[in-house]
């Protein structure tokens, strides 16, 4: 093989057999230029697929907007009185819990924001990065 | 994915509106042509179900989305006052790059949808196809009706491109 030219590619893109595998593997152990072509490319492909699924615009596809709206209207009743003893629920336990300590804007965001950022849920939802490890040995 | 029993209009809508939607965003850069695309696309849907055969229900679809996608193109091409999408059949890499600036003037997305909007438009499909989409090369094979060892070299070097308008 001269270069392994479009095999990096689709080895990324988990498409190759196991004997190309093993081609691939053979030659970017003697050839620095696609040691470091696979590199580059997977970058690239990791910076696309990081690119943010985006939402559809409202009301373009109501069948796709309608798990939005799963409430029935007869339903209304029965939800509106749970959310009423869930909220007297709350108030009771106010008044019998002691107070504690307040906690401030910052400290909720510091918490809850820097879990959120490591939740997979909230970042992108296809980045795999392929282990080149194995193959770059 | 092979659907023995086709999917309702529905559900299409439900399941692909949305990857629809970022296939024709991610290759124009421009919400309402990606809009407007998902709408044509799911009316070409409604009309081919009664029709469809049960085999590769992905292949069926997304070569629907692109052909919907080419029309819209060629459409606008035939009328220069409408803001042009792209050219297609295009495969001379070097040619033209007044439509590649003027999509880059009229996008504001960041620079990997720019870069994605300079390549020619059968690695921008391929490789929207691939890491937006999700495709298999087969999949992708069959939409764009080619083999895969062209969808395979087609992917590649998008990918080269883009690193070198990255850079």
């Amino acid at each position: 093989m001269s270069h392994a030219g479009d095999l990096i590619s689709a080895y990324l893109d988990g498409e190759l057999t196991r004997p190309e595998i093993e081609q691939l593997k053979a030659h970017l152990s003697s050839c620095g230029r696609c040691a470091a072509e696979i590199q580059e490319v997977q970058l690239v492909r990791s910076a696309v697929r990081s690119l943010p699924m985006l939402e559809l615009p409202a009301g373009l596809v109501p069948e796709a907007d309608a798990e939005m709206v799963p409430l029935r209207r007869n339903k209304g009743f029965w939800v509106g009185a749970a959310a009423a003893v869930v909220a007297l629920v709350i108030a009771v336990a106010a008044l019998v819990t002691p107070s504690s300590p307040s906690i401030a804007i910052d400290e909720l965001n510091s918490r809850y924001g820097a879990r959120a950022s490591l939740d997979p849920a909230f970042g992108p939802a296809k980045v795999v990065v392929p282990d080149l490890e194995g193959v770059l040995d | 994915m092979t659907e023995s029993v086709p999917l309702t209009w529905e559900e299409v809508a439900r399941i692909y509106g949305r990857k629809i939607y970022n296939f024709a965003y991610r290759l124009t850069g421009n919400s309402d042509d990606a809009a407007d695309l998902v709408q044509e696309v799911l009316l070409r849907v409604r009309k081919g179900l009664a029709a469809y055969q049960p085999g590769s229900f992905e292949g069926w679809l997304w070569r629907i989305t692109r052909n919907a996608f080419l029309d819209e193109v060629r459409r606008r091409n035939r009328r220069p006052t409408a803001p042009l999408p792209d050219e297609v059949d295009r495969w001379d890499i070097a040619s033209s790059p007044s439509a590649d600036v003027e999509y880059s003037r009229i996008s504001l997305g960041d620079d990997v949808q720019k870069a994605l909007l300079e390549l020619p438009y059968e690695f921008r499909e391929a490789v929207v196809l691939c890491d937006i989409v999700g495709l298999s090369y087969e999949e992708i094979a069959r939409a764009v009706a080619v083999p895969v060892g062209t969808v395979r070299s087609r992917i590649h070097r998008g990918r080269k491109q883009l690193r070198e308008s990255l850079t």
